[in-house]
């Protein structure tokens, strides 16, 4: 049994093993070398790599993103956190720590190849926390700022 | 002829750059921004100079640092390449007044194109049908009387306005009368001026752009089109030559504009002449790009002609060696973007773990990166041109679908997906391609076509690799001091 985090949320897979095959509702992954999906007897050629947690995979024109979920690792998702959307820098900090925020307020902007982004409160509540300055580099998925209800 | 240029650009455009100026034998030098250290285009120069500071406006927009550093290292011309400095007029006017060679128009015609209504006014005196439209300073009896030779549909709008105030469209001459009373009231009341400006609404209309070469010689010839309407941001992401909306009667009628557009202003090298091209085929200016373009390659593949070599040959005071115009067979360009389609086009960034390009029949890359590279947030995230070219416009956009399946990008989200389903999209592959189609075709955004198979089949992919360590490279003693190489024995073996 392992687990993922996708784009639509995380799912679970069990997958027989057979030596260095892997057997999952009629579809057959077979690793070494080269990477190879069987499906009804026949052979796609798959591609792999991980980075971070994160499992990218191309196989049949598709790339998908799954980040492993280590076993034991906490299931809350990050409620009342806003995270940056991309990695880039922070513009502007539009509000203050124990401010009062309503939803729709503009809380960030930030800035990535050329664009800006607003950061957004999604809920009413309080700035807890504000974890960059002004000129900060944040990385993709980092929490900006915590909001409590 | 030139003797060694520095590229004052980066990324895919100065490989490009770069590439023909080896082929011309020419040096080239490469400037690089301390964030670029190590990158594809500072390999492929003869060398490579770093630039001082941060940012790019201490860096590849610093014009005195660029200027000094081609000084130093006995350039003796620069080429821009397109976007950062290349349609700075005051920048080619210091580089030729440093005595160098600007590889780009005169620093006059960069300036009067640069400008919308003084590129207008040319292009009208010159004989280019612009966009009709008339300022009207005398009242109603002047709209009425100028509208007819405007056409419709027509747009009245405040001259003094902005924000839609005072803009009416109108359809049908009955109803100009009473339109022209309300745009003009409206106008009064919100901007306390009357006057207003009479302009052809032009709906439905398509953007191709027409390549033109000029030289020292007095000659100016015209490349054929590109169309260039498949665009998501207002950026391009798909070009194409020929057009399907151009006959070769249109196509001659518009190369000819394109060329007296460029000898109003006297232009020297490459340039392109962007029109609107309504569905009944008349064709207005509407813009001159001072520069070499993103999309040139798709009109390299079909008429032959490499325009980069002809810029350099070009500034350098050679006669350019193109011939008459023979366009063959269809070339087809899109952008591989660093970006994530699925989320409104937002740029990514990512290190690319895994970059396979497409090779194969009738396959160009033009690509400023490889495997290995980091795509970073601080520069554009274009990171190559994929160009394929075929007998037909049906073979080609097969042909894209093909590199386009060829081609594995991991570590850093792209819009291959997306590009991929365009080609085998039903107005794509009829030819209806509009500059608002994205949105039109995707109003809640676009997501990839996927069956719950792919989605299963990468779980199980993931999981496969996870449990079996997949792709982690395996150390061994290759490289380590004390197994002696074999290549080495090999070497003294064959000295």
């Amino acid at each position: 049994m392992m687990e993922f985090r996708t784009s639509e949320g995380r799912v679970e897979i069990d997958a027989m093993r057979d030596g260095s095959s892997f057997i999952h509702e009629g579809m057959i992954v077979h690793t070494g070398d080269k990477l190879w999906l069987e499906i009804d007897g026949r052979m796609h050629k798959a591609v792999a790599t991980k980075v971070g947690d994160v499992w990218w995979v191309h196989v049949m024109g598709h790339t998908l993103q799954f980040e492993l979920i280590e076993p034991g690792a906490s299931s809350s998702d990050d409620e009342g956190s806003l995270t940056a959307p991309m990695p880039g820098k922070i513009l502007e900090v539009h509000v203050s720590q124990g401010q009062s925020v309503k939803s729709g307020d503009v809380l960030m902007v930030m800035e990535a190849m050329k664009m800006e982004h607003k950061i957004v409160a999604g809920n009413d509540g309080v700035v807890e926390e504000i974890h960059f300055v002004t000129g900060d580099q944040v990385p993709q998925g980092a929490e900006l700022l915590t909001i409590s209800e | 002829m030139l003797k060694r240029t520095l590229v004052a650009n980066r990324g895919e455009i100065a490989c490009r750059i770069l590439r023909a100026c080896r082929e011309a034998g020419i040096e080239g030098v490469a400037i690089f921004a301390e964030n670029d250290s190590g990158t594809l285009f500072t390999e492929m120069a003869d060398f490579a100079v770093k630039l001082e500071g941060t940012g790019l406006a201490e860096t590849y927009l610093n014009q005195e640092q660029i200027l000094q550093i081609a000084i130093d290292n006995g350039c003796d011309s620069i080429h821009p390449g397109f976007g950062f400095l290349s349609e700075r007029a005051d920048f080619a006017r210091a580089v030729m007044d440093s005595g160098l060679i600007w590889i780009g128009p005169s620093p006059d015609a960069i300036t009067q194109m640069g400008d919308k209504m003084t590129a207008r006014i040319t292009m009208k005196e010159a004989g280019v049908p612009v966009i009709p439209g008339e300022e009207v300073t005398g009242g109603l009896a002047e709209v009425l009387e100028i509208a007819p030779s405007v056409g419709y549909p027509l747009l009245l709008k405040a001259t003094a306005g902005g924000g839609g105030k005072g803009m009416r469209a109108v359809h049908r001459q009955e109803d100009l009368e009473s339109e022209a009373r309300a745009a003009m009231r409206e106008a009064l009341n919100a901007f306390g001026d009357d006057r207003i400006y009479v302009e052809r609404l032009l709906t439905g209309s398509r953007h191709i752009e027409i390549q033109v070469l000029a030289d020292k010689f007095g000659r100016t010839i015209h490349l054929g089109e590109r169309e260039c309407s498949i665009q998501r941001r207002h950026q391009k992401v798909f070009e194409e030559s020929p057009s399907v909306a151009l006959d070769s009667e249109l196509r001659e009628a518009m190369g000819h504009a394109a060329c007296d557009a460029a000898r109003a202003v006297a232009y020297e090298g490459a340039g392109t002449v962007e029109f609107l091209v309504t569905p009944k085929g008349e064709f207005f200016f509407l813009e001159m790009n001072t520069r070499i373009q993103v999309e040139h390659p798709v009109t390299e593949m079909v008429t032959g002609v490499d325009l980069v070599r002809e810029q350099l040959r070009i500034a350098g005071g050679e006669p350019m060696s193109c011939g008459p115009l023979n366009m063959r067979g269809h070339a087809i360009e899109v952008r591989l973007y660093a970006e994530d389609p699925s989320n409104n086009f937002l740029p990514a960034i990512g290190e690319l773990k895994k970059f396979i390009a497409p090779t194969g029949p009738g396959v160009r890359l033009d690509t400023g990166v490889r495997e290995g590279d980091a795509v970073t947030p601080d520069y554009d995230p274009m990171l190559a041109k994929l160009i394929v070219w075929a007998p037909s416009r049906d073979e080609a956009l097969q042909r894209m679908g093909r590199a386009l399946d060829e081609f594995v990008v991991l570590g850093c989200t792209t819009n291959i997906r997306f590009l991929r389903e365009l080609c085998t999209n039903k107005d794509v592959i009829d030819g209806w391609t509009t500059t608002d189609m994205i949105e039109r075709m995707w109003p809640d955004g676009w997501s990839p076509d996927q069956s719950g198979q792919i989605i299963d089949a990468g779980l199980l992919i993931a999981n496969a690799c996870e449990s079996t360590n997949h792709g982690k490279i395996v150390t061994s003693s290759v490289g380590s001091s004390d197994s002696p190489s074999p290549f080495s024995t090999i070497n003294r073996r064959f000295p």
